[in-house]
């Protein structure tokens, strides 16, 4: 009998110099013993496909595949892709836009390559088959799709953008290298010397107390150091919002929700892996659980937080005119309930991240999407100032709202400081799934009424949100829906309340919208019911309603460059073709039924009604190179291009010869947190600022007017104005301490105003508009749904980047797809990625995006946010289109097929 | 996970002497035991990699005609054998249905076979299951059912056996060879899964130590390759598993169906083998009443073990639509999307 403990093996052709213990998992052997990161791991379970390697030529997961199995095998990984020089699908990768958050890149790459192989120019639905197994969060698929259909093809040389050309170029991203190399570093990537690993012990139930055993003695037989809330030296409680700060780092004898952390075990990492945590000394007496915000809202209920009655968290109204009388005397009246679930981000990234000393800062190494918050969170956990605590983003593997909370940072923060070693975690899937955030589950219910000409007669709203055991962005869920729960129409007469209900279900907190995507699902489909009543086109009652400049918003805001009237215009054909094709399809009464809907969005960016800067930092260094901090964590969406691009011109030199520092918060100026679709309008209104001080400086220098051009050489910069020429030396000036020779800092907070108790005021300087079209169709037997064309219009102001806009349009329309037709999370039932599901490749339709550009006056060359937008339409008009198909009108997402039939059956109009 | 031996064999005697050892598991892919070893519900200290067993790895078609497949031969193998497809299109159907390619590439014959249910009590160490920890109860009668069982259950176990594979196996009347500590023997693939009693909860026929090696199909099962289907609904497109399946098999002649066999997956603690309805076929016109009516015969069983009932209307809807499309004719290649409910026009080859 053959032991295989010698085994060693062989990777992109050479022999590892360790051996590798049998029993190991691939993925494990290959990043941890051989050091090989560029393969991921997402899942550990073979559903996401990012750990994807071949063996003799076979994709397979490494995280299934036992290293003894692969011993005497050839295997290869990302790694053996580039030769110097990216190869050619890498080079597609990067070309197309394929890698937003690259965290499924690697995996991507491999499994494309055994294709690519076997077929050089691959049809598409062949790429579609043969990466199915790999999960992509962030882009939809479709520009991977391209990306392998044309990696055998020549390249069109891309030419790069002169000086003044960069914003709206659809140039490549400059993060972009890394990520299809298979070298970016992300929260789990890094490793240093000396390293503790880090695993924490959770609460296996909703509500429980529990009481911890003899910790000293179980910590001293295995070696291992453990921690509680008894070590924490600063305020155990944070959060995202200072007001609302109640949620423990570690528990202290309660746990108000499945997955809450209330020890740490610390110690060497191959002690860590191998220790079974189900015997940690810990007593849990469990109690009993507020699971439904109907029970925790019940005057009897019992408390969640002290000061928290009925378990209320915070309400939001906004109202204006008078609601109830217009409803009264409207000619049609439509109401209507609906009820959305759990929605997990499910990036392909779980939390991880290290912490290490520098002199007496802790450095903290992790994933996020804000990361000034975390650093002063985290220093108030750990009771250090906060210039004690230095936070290094790491690359996001996906954040989509999820990692703007704290999660890892406070746990390794601990053990460093403790221990003064370096401490690395990295959360399971499972981890990750049950303890970090979600989309809050709504119950909404709303009235909306018309007059006879079909223009909106009142309108109310109700929605009680689900926040679960802790404050997080329930607060700004609560106060977005109602101003946006209007959708981007004139209403005179409005009234929408909403309230975060505390349970002890997973955390509800941001998540690409902020409830709005849930309003929208019934403010959307009610606009349906009372076009249908009223006998209007669909898409011509949109048009009849939309908000126009000037017309004051539900909040009595007046605005200009309001674009959701071009966006309803510019679907005008597209809607006429599919209703004719859905009428074709229709007309032969099959078990097949083509539906077509539409629905719009607005989305203020920005945070509502409170001040958010941006700061941004640019300096040339004597030697001629130009830096820009650029603080606005990219987690994918292409910050980092954007915002490149946004200064690049503003300065008026070519974006290539901009070098990025940062997000460090030693490095770089607060840029906020990536969220509310606000870096592209806020960070880059600052880096325009920035960049035009920084040219001002250079034109007074050289005594030149506006119109000048610059060129930057080495040691010079050379400023032009057509008659004359002439130079700056950088080398002559003197160098400031920050080490530039000339330098630019500039700060931009967007001009918002405080909502009165009616929720009238300013929230917002900038919104954005769209409005989509869902072409699908229903099997009225099986009640399943295939959706096969989206046409999405979205008014961007002034488009920065259409290649990285239209990423996030597809991206923002498979999360929209997903939350309609397929994801739903049920705590502790779908913690993984195969009973939690989200769209693979084939799930996808063909999407056409259309740009609308109405400039906004506030935004950097008139640019608006985009982000969460893409999103919101995407569920409602799939809804819209469900209903258009077989009349079934769903109450709750998402649509399953025994949703479907029921709605079929309930509405009668076919057989089913 | 927890920490174990890991023993490679150098054949199947010495297999089977390592695995009847108290603790011990064999390992084939991986693509299971694995996920269950790190969620906690399997933990053997001693784990048989029994994938490099000579002889295992081969597909042979024997002198009567029979196939006979070692239990180490990968899904996507199987499925991608001219010869083999040629002979059983729903059964390679079914495999490329399931998983995802990297999945398929490392997932072997005989672990499909053995691989436990999705049910996601049995999935967690501090639920109560009957099936994983005996006697001690089943949380999925009130819980999260939405997917399991609507035949074959009692209160003692309402899990679902997850595999495609297995469901046209079950049809065509697949042998199953086994090998363990008191030798040989063999049984039907339908013996294999045992659906719960009053007080047991079913689960897999194998005794401790015993190994599935091959898997023979009788020549007589190459007589319905001209009208063979599996499909699939699921809660996505692709890499999903069944919330109900069907595999329809018909022999014909002008019209009139000779021979069918018929199994249905994910309704069932075994992939359900209906044959009253096969009997009902039998010189029946391929017609679409009849084959309502026989889908009803299938399902006329059933009955909801929890918020399930939808999943009876929709066995049956499946089940016609798999014989109707059966009676169509097996398509040339195996469809992109394969056994999707949402056909393909392209009709591009699917990649195992």
């Amino acid at each position: 009998m053959k032991d295989a403990v010698d085994a060693k093996l062989i990777v992109n052709g050479v022999e590892a110099g360790v051996e590798i213990a049998p029993g190991r998992r691939l993925s494990q052997a290959l990043r941890e013993d051989l050091g090989l990161r560029g393969t991921k791991v997402g899942c550990d379970a073979g559903d996401c496909g990012a750990c994807t390697v071949l063996i003799d030529g076979s994709p397979v997961c490494a995280c299934l595949t036992p290293a003894a199995q692969a011993v005497g095998r050839d295997v290869r990984t990302v790694e053996s892709f580039e030769n110097g020089v990216l190869d050619n699908l890498q080079q597609s990768f990067l070309r197309h836009g394929a890698a937003q958050c690259g965290i499924c890149t690697p995996g991507m790459l491999v499994a494309a390559s055994a294709l690519l192989t076997r077929k050089p120019v691959p049809t598409r639905t062949e790429v579609e088959d043969a990466l199915g197994g790999v999960l992509c969060r962030c882009t939809g698929y479709a520009k991977i799709v391209t990306a392998v259909m044309e990696a055998g093809l020549a390249p069109e040389p891309v030419e790069a953008p002169m000086a003044g050309q960069a914003v709206g170029a659809a140039i490549e991203r400059l993060d972009g290298v890394p990520k299809v190399a298979g070298r970016e570093q992300f929260g789990a990537d890094m490793i240093r010397e000396g390293m503790l690993a880090v695993r924490a012990i959770r609460s296996p139930h909703e509500s429980t107390g529990f009481t911890l055993g003899d910790i000293a003695a179980w910590a001293a037989e295995r070696g291992v150091e453990v921690f509680t809330a008894a070590d924490i030296p600063g305020e155990n409680r944070f959060s995202v919002i200072p007001a609302f700060r109640d949620q423990p780092a570690l528990a202290v004898s309660h746990a108000r929700m499945r997955g809450e952390a209330i020890a740490l075990v610390a110690g060497e990492p191959e002690v860590i892996e191998a220790l079974n945590l189900v015997d940690f000394p810990v007593t849990w007496v469990p109690e009993v659980s507020l699971g439904d915000p109907d029970q925790a809202e019940v005057g009897d209920a019992p408390r969640m937080h002290e000061d928290r009655e009925g378990n209320i968290l915070i309400r939001g109204l906004v109202q204006r005119g008078d609601a109830e009388a217009a409803l009264r005397s409207a000619t049609h009246v439509a109401e209507f309930a609906m009820e959305t679930g759990y929605v997990e981000h499910a990036y392909i990234e779980p939390e991880a991240g290290i912490a290490w000393m520098e002199d007496d800062v802790l450095v903290i190494r992790a994933c996020t999407q804000a990361p000034v918050m975390d650093r002063d969170d985290t220093a108030l956990v750990l009771g250090l100032p906060p210039e004690r605590v230095r936070i290094i983003p790491a690359a996001a593997g996906g954040g989509f709202g999820s990692k703007l909370d704290l999660s890892l940072q406070p746990l390794i923060g601990l053990v460093t400081l403790k221990t003064g070693r370096p401490a690395r975690m990295i959360y399971t899937r499972r981890e990750s799934m049950s303890s970090t955030t979600k989309r809050h589950p709504a119950r909404m219910r709303a009235r909306a009424g018309i007059d006879a000409k079909g223009r909106i007669a009142g309108f109310e709203f109700d929605g009680q949100f689900n926040t679960g055991a802790y404050a997080s962005w329930g607060p700004t869920v609560a106060v977005r829906v109602p101003v946006h729960a209007s959708g981007p129409y004139f209403m005179g007469d409005y009234r929408a309340r909403s309230r975060a209900v505390h349970t002890n279900g997973p955390v509800s907190g941001a998540f690409r919208g902020f409830g709005v995507p849930q309003a929208a699902i019934l403010q959307e489909t009610l606009f349906d019911d009372l076009a249908i009543k009223a006998r209007i086109d669909r898409l011509q009652f949109r048009k009849l309603n939309a908000l126009k400049d000037g017309e004051p918003t539900v909040c009595g805001q007046e605005l200009s460059g309001v674009g959701i009237a071009d966006c309803l215009e510019s679907l005008t054909p597209h809607w006429d073709e599919a209703l004719a094709r859905a009428a074709v399809i229709n007309a032969q009464k099959g078990r097949v039924r083509r539906g077509v809907g539409v629905a719009s969005c607005w989305y203020g960016c920005g945070n509502t009604a409170l001040p958010n800067p941006s700061t941004i930092r640019a300096g040339l260094r004597s030697d001629g190179t130009l830096w820009l901090h650029q603080g606005a964590t990219d987690i994918g969406q292409g910050a980092n291009t954007v915002i490149a691009q946004i200064f690049a011109d503003a300065l008026g030199v070519p974006v290539g010869r901009i070098g990025l520092i940062g997000g460090d918060t030693a490095l770089t100026p607060d840029c906020g947190k990536t969220s509310a679709s606000r870096q592209t309008f806020i960070t880059g209104k600052a880096a325009q600022l920035a960049g035009a001080a920084l040219r001002a400086q250079l034109l007074a220098m050289t005594n030149m007017g506006e119109g000048a051009t610059l060129s930057l050489d080495e040691g010079r910069v050379c400023v032009t104005d057509g008659t004359r020429d002439t130079a700056i030396e950088l080398a002559n000036l003197q160098v400031q301490p920050d080490g530039y020779v000339i330098s630019a800092e500039e700060s931009y907070d967007p001009p918002t105003g405080a909502l009165d108790e009616n929720g009238q005021g300013a929230p917002y300087a900038v919104y954005g508009y769209g409005a989509q079209i869902a072409e699908l169709d229903v099997d009225i037997e099986l009640g399943t749904v295939k959706v096969v064309r989206m046409v999405a219009a979205h008014d961007l102001g002034r488009v920065i980047n259409p290649m990285l806009a239209e990423g996030q349009i597809e991206g923002g329309i498979a999360q929209g797809l997903g939350l309609a037709l397929m994801e739903e999370y049920i705590p502790g039932r779908t913690e993984n990625l195969h009973d939690y599901l989200i769209p693979t490749f084939g799930d996808m339709p063909e999407i056409q995006s259309i740009l609308i550009e109405r400039p906004d006056p506030e935004g950097p060359f008139g640019a608006k946010g985009l982000g969460e937008h893409v999103l919101i339409p995407t569920a409602p008009a799939i809804l819209n289109a469900i209903r258009h198909a077989c009349g079934a009108r769903l109450k709750r997402v998402p649509a399953l097929p025994h949703r479907v039939l029921a709605a079929i059956r309930e509405a009668g109009e076919i057989g089913g | 996970m927890n920490r174990f031996d890991y023993i490679r064999p150098g054949s199947v005697a010495e297999a089977v002497a390592a695995a009847s050892e108290p603790g011990a598991a064999y390992l084939a892919g991986g693509t299971n035991l694995l996920d269950l070893m790190k969620i906690g519900v399997a933990a053997p200290d001693k784990v048989i990699d029994i994938t490099r067993l000579p002889g295992l790895d081969r597909i042979d078609w024997l002198e009567d005609a029979s196939v006979r497949i070692g239990a180490m031969v990968r899904n996507a193998e199987l499925a991608r054998n001219t010869a083999f497809s040629a002979a059983f299109p729903a059964i390679s159907e079914a495999l490329l249905s399931g998983a995802s390619p990297q999945l398929r590439n490392a997932a072997t014959v005989g672990g499909n076979l053995m691989q436990e249910t999705r049910c996601a009590y049995f999935q967690d160490p501090l639920s109560r299951c009957n099936r994983r920890a005996p006697g001690s109860g089943c949380d999925a009668l009130e819980g999260h059912n939405r997917s399991h069982a609507v035949l074959g259950w009692t209160p003692s176990c309402i899990a679902t056996h997850p595999s495609d594979f297995c469901v046209p196996l079950a049809a065509l009347g697949a042998i199953v060879e086994i090998e363990g500590p008191d030798g040989s023997r063999e049984i039907d693939l339908a013996a294999l899964h045992e659906l719960p009693g009053s007080e047991s909860a079913g689960g897999i026929a194998l005794k401790h130590g015993e190994m599935i090696t091959a898997l023979r199909l009788p020549a007589e099962a190459t007589s319905f390759a001209g009208h063979s289907r599996y499909l699939k609904l699921r809660e996505r497109t692709s890499f999903a598993f069944a919330l109900v399946s069907a595999a329809a098999m018909l022999s014909m002649e002008q019209g009139t169906i000779t021979e069918a066999r018929i199994a249905l997956g994910a309704v069932a603690a075994r992939p359900w083998h209906a044959t009253d309805a096969e009997t009902f076929l039998k010189g029946k016109k391929a017609e679409a009443e009849v084959f309502a009516e026989a889908a009803g015969i299938a399902l006329k069983e059933a009955s909801p073990s929890g918020d399930n009932a939808f999943k009876i209307t929709l066995a049956t809807r499946v089940l016609t639509r798999a014989l109707t499309l059966a009676a169509k004719g097996t398509p040339d290649r195996v469809p992109a999307l394969p056994a999707s409910v949402f056909m393909s026009s392209e009709g591009a080859t699917a990649n195992a």
